[in-house]
């Protein structure tokens, strides 16, 4: 009997050494303007909140500093991607205020680049080994929920409301976000956007419906100029940002593969993570959770 | 993967899944495989009649999504990413219009006046050696009647970024509306004004250009502020004609191009059908080497069959950059061809494949979200079931 155990483990171990790299899911969630969190430090979620609290399966913080320009920073997000959204193993990205610009700039500009087959395996800047040393073209990417989406810009920017000495800041300007890359261009891979409405304090700035940092016209991926002010339905003297693909009252909209998943009819989301997954974020959180498995 | 198989040994004869549960959690760094927590809820034969409405409802939701990702990938990837029909790329349809924008008067305390209300426009954002940009501004009260205003101040700045020191460049900026330097209409209220990085102190350039304007009007006082970004870099220029080929069922389009920087290009062009109706958005993203190159733009031919447009097609409006990796600015353009670029030859569709597109990367994600569908549809079954 103990033979035939023996013989059992032996041929189970050869079979699991034999055996390809399971396929596995990961979550990556893309931080916004300011960052916090430790760059290439994949586990370190101190821009969002906890890193124990749920966030969709094989969760990843992808971190960059949230104060250069997108193009600067933008090889963090693609050594993320080349890490965990390659070969056999794809990925969910959750992407916050900035970080909607930065994955639309990714997807635009590089999404049908050749990219190394990654191990998954990252060091501590946040870059893998090689698989196998093949390649494939763009990355394996299923969605793109979206908090707050500064993919259009933010008018707070414009008028100087946020440090002009930031570089970030810049390209976070209403015409020059909208003109940094083509926003319809996400390979296909849809974005989901939310979009909070429980801002007051920079309602003279932000038109329509605003989360106290970006407006609807850009949280609800809505397409041409800026400065458009959309509203929920209970709001009579204002356009309404419609939920899905569907173009808004008064005719404009929507870039292609974006939808709204979620509006704030209630006013009750504003923009900010405040340390646990908190605003807008915690809506993201709660379908990541649910869809991305 | 020792626990596991020690517990695999004593046990009476796991699932492969169980097996994989128990390889994660022996190894705390090891990813979650693929579907596999799902199914361990969903088997679980002592669920509560609450529990299963809460994993069907769930499980619906994701299904739902899986089906609509699923759907929509098939039908968005007909044809190839580089040869899309113009109503997916409404915005892009015209690049070379003003960049407009309509916004409450901006004050110097950061702070907005919403009596007034300020049209901007600007020719375009992103420059090229040796372009020129206009900007216009036209202010108006609640009810849309023109409110006349001065500008008291207006200034081209060069912006900081970092790893840039010394003194920046910055020259005064002329606006006027008598129908020159710019201005479209003399005395319409409108005024504009014209910079041409390459002859001023900008010339040598190359990143953002803040242009400050102050304004007064209706006893008030408010501010705008132009961002466009420059450079004198010039990484390649057209090298001729375009020559055009039906290869494979679709119409190519190959511009020459004389490369002096290698990299990645992007380049767009836009097609009309013979009567002028915007058909399709072409474009090329991809690494070139120095020297003589093709920028090869795709009509794809099943795009033909399903838009039937009326031949001859015209390209206009193309335009492209050299994109820097990692730094900031992160392009230099490609002189801009503006207009009509080349007009086809007349073809019968039927000259034209039907097929739609294929390729490795359709291939891949069909497979993995026809996968996430079977998986979903999968486990709201057992939940249904009896």
């Amino acid at each position: 009997m103990i033979k035939l155990y023996r013989s059992l483990v032996a041929l189970f171990v050869v079979a699991a050494t034999a055996l390809p790299a399971y396929a596995a899911n990961y979550t990556l969630w893309v931080n916004g303007r300011t960052g916090g969190g430790q760059i290439g430090n994949y586990n370190s979620f101190t821009y969002w909140g906890p890193a124990t609290t749920a966030a969709g399966v094989n969760k990843k913080a992808v971190n960059w500093d949230g104060r250069s320009n997108i193009s600067s920073q933008n090889y963090l997000i693609r050594d993320a991607l080349d890490c965990f959204c390659t070969g056999t193993n794809w990925c969910y990205i959750a992407a916050h205020s900035a970080g909607d610009l930065m994955m639309g700039y990714t997807l635009a500009n590089y999404g049908g680049s050749t990219r190394y087959k990654k191990n998954a395996s990252p060091n501590a800047a946040g870059q893998c080994g090689n698989s196998d040393g093949s390649t494939q073209v763009g990355w394996n990417i299923k969605w793109v929920n979206v908090a707050s989406g500064a993919g259009g810009g933010s008018e707070l920017s414009d008028v100087g409301s946020w440090t002009t000495s930031e570089p970030l800041v810049k390209d976070l300007k209403t015409t020059t976000a909208r003109a940094l890359y083509n926003h319809n261009s996400t390979r296909n891979v849809w974005f989901y956007m939310f979009a909070g409405a429980s801002g007051t304090l920079y309602s003279g700035i932000l038109p329509g419906q605003d989360d106290e940092a970006v407006a609807y016209h850009s949280t609800g991926g809505v397409s041409g100029s800026g400065g458009q002010g959309l509203c929920n339905p209970s709001d009579w003297f204002c356009n309404d940002l419609n939920m899905g693909t569907a173009a808004n009252e008064g005719g404009s909209t929507k870039w292609s593969y974006h939808s709204v998943k979620f509006r704030d009819n209630n006013e009750s989301y504003n923009h900010y993570a405040n340390g646990n997954w908190g605003g807008i974020i915690s809506v993201v959180r709660a379908d990541t959770v649910t869809n991305a498995q | 993967m020792l626990a596991g198989l020690a517990w695999w040994l004593d046990g009476d004869g796991p699932t492969a899944m169980q097996a994989a549960t128990a390889k994660g959690a022996a190894a705390t760094a090891a990813p979650t495989p693929t579907g596999w927590p799902a199914l361990g809820q969903a088997r679980s034969p002592a669920m509560s009649p609450e529990e299963r409405a809460t994993q069907l409802a769930v499980w619906t939701e994701r299904l739902e999504r899986a089906k609509h990702t699923l759907a929509s990938y098939r039908d968005g990837t007909r044809y190839p990413f580089e040869s899309r029909p113009i109503s997916e790329h409404a915005d892009q349809t015209y690049p070379n219009r003003p960049v407009a924008e309509d916004s409450a008067l901006r004050t110097e305390d950061g702070q907005t006046d919403p009596t007034i209300n300020v049209k901007t426009a600007q020719s375009r954002v992103f420059m090229a050696a040796g372009e020129s940009v206009v900007f216009t501004i036209a202010a108006s009260d609640r009810s849309g009647q023109p409110v006349a205003f001065t500008v008291t101040q207006a200034r081209a700045l060069g912006l900081p970024s970092p790893g840039r020191g010394g003194q920046l460049p910055q020259q005064a900026v002329v606006f006027g509306d008598a129908g020159t330097q710019g201005d479209a209409r003399a005395g319409d209220g409108v005024q504009s004004a014209l910079l041409a990085p390459a002859q001023g102190p900008f010339a040598q350039y190359d990143g953002a250009i803040r242009v400050e304007v102050k304004l007064k009007l209706a006893g008030r006082e408010g501010l705008h502020g132009f961002d466009v970004y420059y450079s004198p870099e010039q990484p390649a220029v057209w090298a001729g004609p375009v020559r055009e080929v039906v290869e494979r069922g679709s119409l190519y389009l190959y511009m020459p191009v004389q490369v002096s920087t290698p990299g990645r290009y992007l380049v767009s062009g836009r097609l009309d059908d013979a009567s002028g109706k915007p058909l399709a958005l072409l474009s090329f993203n991809d690494v070139l080497p120095a020297g003589l190159q093709q920028i090869k733009l795709t009509v794809f031919g099943k795009l033909l069959r399903d838009l039937k447009p009326s031949f001859p097609l015209t390209l206009r409006d193309v335009d492209g950059y050299l994109l820097k990796e990692n730094t900031h600015p992160d392009r230099a353009l490609l002189p801009r061809l503006m207009g009509t670029v080349h007009v086809s030859k007349a073809y019968s569709l039927n000259g034209f494949s039907a097929d739609e597109w294929t390729s490795e990367e359709r291939d891949r994600y069909l497979a993995e979200y026809g996968r996430d569908v079977d998986l979903a549809q999968g486990q709201v079954d057992q939940l249904t079931g009896p």
